[in-house]
């Protein structure tokens, strides 16, 4: 008996140990969250303040929030959502249309040079893009298609290409073989197998590199910085790094800018969260095979 | 671009009637000759050659030359290679790069990992997801925000730092943070603090997440305090996931420069400088196309030989213990 509560009691006490370590790791986590997510917080509290407010009150929200700022930095912010939108997709489309159906080939049939052209593609994977970039640029001037959409398109479908056809060569081979067996029976032919079968499985790969092109074209920077002159065709990271030249004195409108472009990608992660990390992870996955 | 794929496959239907022969599954079956397969991979291999291929080695033929895009370019033999060995900044540029490294495989660490610990001991499910997610949300931002938002922290006049240390009273500290040859490398390395939003936070809680639980209750039957399970199950068991941070930190490092050429643009007295920048600036600001191909040439050299090395390393190593 005597025994018994006094192992209930050290239970207890083991018990409300734990629970105290439980409130020290959330608030560790809480401070390591809360600094990380400081700078974007900051953003958005001036986004609404007019530049009186700003300097008035640095630190906490100012009433009334001052919404003007997101109308004059959409005006600036506008074309440069768009065009990195269109890069996006038909980036992404030509990534997939292209990755997906190189990788059926190599995934599912046998020819002559079959791994031979697997490593051609695969060997590009250790070519990292900042080293081509000057000789790519050349190449592009020649082909006189500088300020053109072409020029932010097709090389970023020449660079995504290659993660997208080893990402989904691995997929398409993880298919069991019976599906196609059954299909074939029924007369189905290569590009039907392809359109029935393998593309409705194939969702989550197709998601997984459709996210990593869209993060992409969003993040890349040296090349339409160098390739774009023309201010309407700048993407969002370009267009940004200019954008803070043009409105160094006016706070509210800047941060306001910040948050409009921000809000694709955020859009994608909230509601796409699965596939945005496994496109964000996918240089991880690349290497590791 | 779509029908440019598929139109190589419709005549398939007519030529190749017959069921196609299957990949590895079955090799015993008689080879069909699927020659349309090189009709399908056509455009994707031209791309790859074309737009891949061709600049690498076109960048490493003209390093070479007194590279002079569009006029005659005179052959110079290892000239630009030789300047290279002799260019301070470029040196310097390495210097820093190695600071850079050495930051990036420890601070940018450390953080990562304390948060995975720390994640991984929550016993709420539910608190597991909302702070992993609060935690990685900053990745969601486009990275050109993230960065010119730490250039305001930065800003000398009106930035977060300063008005900080004026809030709490040491006026004294203020400091032009990116304007200061002493100060500026480190102000490069502290964007993005504490580093959590960022794939290593990922990858040491996936690992962390993946070791079974019935290691963790085995050694808890046996007493093992936090601390012990950290550095005898913890550590080793993520090693794997360790070598793989560690090469894709040498690669990524290598390519260093985005953040560097918006804040400060290699500046003050080039004591942010890195290799990418110092290329971009001879080619695109002196024109000295052949001597920037030469140092990209170099660059690409060397992270062509950590790869290799690196992916020898993971071979050899094969059948350690590789969680995830």
């Amino acid at each position: 008996m005597s025994a018994d509560t006094a192992t209930q009691s050290r239970l207890r006490s083991r018990r409300r140990r734990a629970s105290a370590s439980q409130s020290g790791v959330i608030l560790a986590l809480s401070v390591l969250a809360g600094v990380g997510l400081f700078p974007y917080l900051f953003m958005l509290l001036s986004s609404f303040k007019t530049n009186e407010q700003f300097y008035q009150n640095f630190w906490g929200l100012s009433l009334p929030l001052e919404f003007g700022n997101y109308a004059v930095a959409w005006q600036q912010v506008n074309p440069y959502l768009t065009t990195s939108l269109i890069v996006a997709a038909a980036s992404t489309i030509g990534t997939i249309a292209l990755g997906a159906t190189s990788a059926y080939v190599l995934a599912r049939y046998r020819f002559l040079g079959r791994n031979v052209l697997f490593a051609f593609v695969a060997v590009l994977m250790m070519i990292p893009n900042i080293a081509s970039i000057i000789p790519l640029f050349v190449l592009v001037r020649d082909l006189g298609i500088l300020n053109t959409y072409w020029v932010l398109i097709i090389p970023q479908v020449a660079s995504g290409l290659v993660l997208a056809i080893i990402l989904m060569k691995t997929f398409f081979e993880g298919v069991p073989q019976e599906l196609f067996d059954a299909a074939k029976i029924d007369g189905a032919s290569g590009p039907r197998l392809f359109r029935s079968i393998l593309l409705p499985l194939s969702s989550p790969i197709i998601g997984t590199v459709a996210l990593m092109t869209v993060i992409s074209v969003w993040n890349d920077f040296f090349w339409p910085l160098l390739t774009i002159s023309d201010d309407s065709l700048r993407t969002v990271p370009v267009g940004l790094s200019f954008f803070q030249g043009q409105n160094a004195t006016e706070w509210g409108p800047l941060f306001a800018g910040y948050a409009i472009s921000s809000i694709p990608l955020l859009l994608l992660f909230v509601f796409l969260s699965k596939w945005f990390l496994a496109g964000l992870q996918g240089g991880i996955a690349g290497v590791a095979k | 671009m779509t029908s440019k794929t598929m139109a190589p496959k419709s005549p398939t239907s007519e030529v190749d009637s017959g069921p196609p022969s299957p990949a590895a599954p079955a090799p015993r079956r008689r080879q069909r000759i699927v020659w349309w397969a090189y009709l399908v991979l056509a455009p994707s291999i031209g791309l790859l050659a074309f737009f891949g291929y061709y600049p690498g080695l076109s960048g490493f033929y003209y390093s070479f030359f007194d590279w002079r895009p569009a006029f005659e370019s005179e052959f110079v033999g290892l000239e630009n290679y030789r300047r290279m060995l002799s260019d301070d900044v470029w040196i310097q540029a390495f210097g820093n790069l190695g600071i850079i490294f050495v930051a990036s495989v420890t601070l940018m660490w450390v953080l990562p990992l304390l948060a995975a610990e720390l994640v991984t001991s929550l016993r709420s499910a539910r608190l597991q997801f909302v702070f992993r997610t609060l935690l990685i949300v900053p990745l969601a931002f486009p990275g050109v925000v993230t960065v010119l938002l730490w250039g305001f922290i930065y800003d000398p006049n009106t930035g977060v730092l300063n008005e900080l240390l004026s809030a709490v009273g040491l006026d004294g500290l203020r400091g032009n943070w990116l304007g200061d040859p002493g100060s500026a490398l480190w102000a490069l390395i502290l964007v993005q603090f504490p580093w959590v939003a960022s794939l290593p936070f990922l990858v040491f809680l996936t690992g962390l997440q993946n070791i079974p639980s019935e290691v963790f209750e085995a050694a808890s039957v046996d007493g093992t305090n936090r601390w012990q399970r950290f550095v005898h199950i913890d550590l080793p068991l993520l090693f794997g996931q360790v070598r793989l941070l560690f090469f894709l930190a040498i690669v990524q490092v290598l390519q260093f420069g985005f953040s560097a050429y918006l804040l400060t643009g290699g500046g003050p007295d080039n004591s942010t400088m890195v290799p990418v920048i110092r290329a971009l600036d001879m080619a695109f600001g002196a024109s000295e196309w052949g001597y920037a191909a030469a140092l990209s040439t170099t660059l690409f050299v060397l992270i062509l030989v950590l790869s290799i090395a690196a992916l020898f390393v993971r071979r050899s190593e094969k059948g350690n213990v590789d969680v995830g």
